[in-house]
């Protein structure tokens, strides 16, 4: 089922959550509402869901019909809160079955039934033989999967999670979410989820919706982007930048020069994009001493000075280039800028 | 060298803390610098034993001490007399009122200001703690201005032949008014540091609010409802200052326990004041048997969250 928020404006006191944001979610797709901390990410999906209510004005559709003042118990969402939220005094078994015991009595399906359906998303989240246990038993990548059983057990219409690794560590998050892919893919429920790892975002999602200061402001797939940010801040909050001042870039190919000077002179470039050759007087490229060299990884990091400004530079190269041309600390290099951005309305990022 | 750790503090320590070993372990290893002389540590535990004894301990003792001097006999004849049963009856209709007032009160109270923002919250979780700041004499003489003959309310209470002052009804207005607190204090932080997730969780599941508040709310507050109710219970039996003021001492009918033990002392009747002061005791510590355990259970389940 497709979502649709329209002019969703939220504040709280005289803080603005979300200023007229407008949101569509294909049916079946897995979206990603990505953004900093205090972005408004998470009230916006809390308004998808009923748990909060936007200003008047604002319009949330499922499926094309109106839900704006339907409460959250009726709109068939299935929530999974950041921190899980399983109720702690029940068996996992209980957690599951309890948006079907709270069904009212004709609706409510029968004992066996109910043991069979838990039984059935036990297995679909693999968590077979764990129902028995308490959520104090589990561990955190287990408690996540229980909420999110417990989510579908009602049959929900859209599943919304709300920072759903937030509170994992490293490698399990990163199991999680692949393995969420690929449940995906397999039930193909039109999802949500919201997060403020880019990584995670770009991963997964097939599409990507980037929210900043209570505002929506990049829409795409991950691919668009990552490669075609619509603005600074995007640029920068997808990956690291070196923002370069245009008096350093004397030397730069012709093709960038107008773009420079539409951009007050300063261009956004990757710390991949830039590429590292021994100084030579006269050839082209930024001077800069090599001040730290980070080797370990697959790539090789480095943190450079820039001769005339200055100013730091950072820098990633293949540890092939990088043994090749026997970079060390302290040694004078140039640097080659292959790709950049710049964006007419300079903003400070 | 380390001298070798004095083996009284360790048993002390053992005693205190339910881990013996953990503790005597980590503090063995703790540099010299930490320890105080080993007189310092006889001194103050010396101290808080005796103060401990001499206050706490020696009251106990001489209650049970008074009320059983002329024989176990004498000692139950003391609650044959009638107007100590009345006492008894009095004070356990008073609690029995009191407490599931109380405590209805303090789960809405607590609920209201743990879950929801409201304009005036702060004020109303300061008016809770009212009771608390102000003398139970004064909580009884503002019964007396409503309630009483000369009160705003006495004269049209005295034309329909109803009697609040100097009477069970004023009794257990009292009593409610002085343990209003219990249950909202004991719930308030335990509800907010539960947070509102679970609730949500449930209301996105389909709960509705009775649902979520029986099989949500309920059972994550159950041990501290638990504890403010045996708290709760123990100040309304052992209330005396005012129900006092608003009782009007009339032996057999409008005095509680604590009243009547206070008539019989000033009789001289030593035996049968303890006797009644002995199941005040009593009172005392069966609630904190029960506090404890509440407060060992309530430490395991929270303990098994995090």
């Amino acid at each position: 089922m497709s979502i649709e928020a329209h002019h969703i404006r939220k504040t709280f006191g005289r803080f603005t959550a979300l200023d007229g944001v407008d949101l569509q979610v294909p049916r079946g797709k897995l979206v990603a509402l990505l953004g900093p901390s205090g972005s408004g990410k998470t009230t916006l999906l809390r308004i998808i869901a009923g748990l909060e209510r936007a200003d008047p004005d604002g319009r949330i559709l499922f499926h094309g019909e109106e839900v704006t003042h339907m409460p959250a118990g009726r709109r068939r969402v299935g929530f999974v809160f950041q921190h899980y939220a399983l109720f702690r005094h029940l068996t996992v078994f209980e957690n599951i079955a309890f948006g079907l015991r709270v069904k009212r009595r004709r609706e409510r399906p029968g004992e066996s039934e109910i043991a069979a359906r838990v039984r059935g998303l036990l297995a679909l989240v693999q968590l077979e033989g764990l129902d028995r246990r308490y959520p104090h038993q589990l561990s955190g990548g287990q408690r996540q999967r229980v909420a999110l059983a417990r989510a579908l057990a009602v049959d929900p219409k859209v599943l919304l999670l709300d920072e759903p690794f937030g509170a994992l560590d490293a490698k399990v998050r990163k199991e999680l979410r692949r393995w969420l892919r690929r449940f995906h893919d397999e039930i193909h429920l039109t999802t949500v989820f919201v997060t403020h790892d880019q990584e995670e975002a770009l991963e997964i999602a097939d599409e990507v919706v980037i929210m900043n200061q209570a505002r929506v402001v990049q829409v795409g797939t991950p691919q668009e982007v990552y490669d075609r940010p619509a603005s600074p801040f995007v640029y920068q909050f997808l990956g690291n930048v070196n923002v370069l001042a245009g008096p350093a870039l004397g030397d730069l190919p012709g093709q960038h020069a107008a773009a420079v000077r539409a951009a007050n002179g300063h261009i956004y470039v990757r710390p991949h994009d830039i590429e590292v050759a021994r100084y030579e007087a006269g050839a082209p490229g930024i001077p800069a001493v090599i001040r730290h060299l980070h080797a370990a990884g697959p790539l090789v990091r480095l943190g450079l000075e820039q001769v005339q400004s200055r100013e730091g530079v950072e820098v990633e190269t293949s540890r092939a280039v990088a043994e090749d041309l026997h970079l060390q600390a302290n040694d004078l290099v140039l640097l080659r800028v292959r790709q950049s951005r710049s964006f007419a309305e300079d903003y400070h990022i | 060298m380390e001298p070798p750790f004095p083996a009284g503090l360790t048993l002390s320590m053992a005693a205190a803390i339910t881990t013996p070993l953990a503790v005597t372990h980590r503090a063995a290893a703790l540099p010299r610098a930490t320890h105080d002389a080993a007189w310092v540590r006889w001194l103050l535990t010396g101290i808080a034993l005796l103060f401990v004894g001499f206050f706490l301990a020696l009251p106990l003792a001489a209650v049970f001490t008074e009320a059983l001097r002329r024989g176990l006999g004498a000692y139950l004849a003391s609650f044959r007399d009638p107007d100590a049963l009345a006492a008894i009856r009095l004070t356990l209709l008073a609690a029995a009122i009191a407490v599931p007032c109380n405590l209805v009160f303090g789960v809405a109270a607590a609920w209201a200001i743990a879950k929801f923002n409201f304009r005036g919250k702060s004020v109303l979780t300061t008016l809770i703690d009212l009771p608390f700041a102000v003398s139970p004499v004064i909580s009884g003489l503002v019964y007396v201005l409503i309630f009483g003959l000369q009160g705003w309310l006495g004269p049209w209470l005295q034309d329909h032949d109803l009697r609040v002052i100097f009477a069970v009804p004023g009794i257990v207005l009292a009593t409610i008014f002085v343990t209003f607190p219990f249950v909202a204090r004991e719930l308030i932080p335990l509800m907010q540091a539960q947070g509102n997730d679970e609730e949500y969780a449930a209301i996105t599941l389909g709960a509705g609010g009775w649902q979520t508040f029986w099989h949500v709310t309920l059972p994550n507050i159950k041990w501290g409802l638990f504890y403010g109710v045996i708290l709760c219970n123990a100040r309304a039996m052992g209330e005396f200052g005012a129900v006092s003021v608003v009782s009007g001492h009339i032996r057999g009918e409008t005095n509680t326990m604590p009243l009547h033990i206070e008539i019989l002392y000033n009789e001289y009747n030593f035996v049968a004041a303890f006797a009644v002061a002995s199941l005040l005791a009593l009172l005392a510590i069966v609630t904190l048997v029960l506090k404890t355990f509440i407060e060992w259970k309530h430490a395991a389940a929270r303990g098994d969250v995090s």
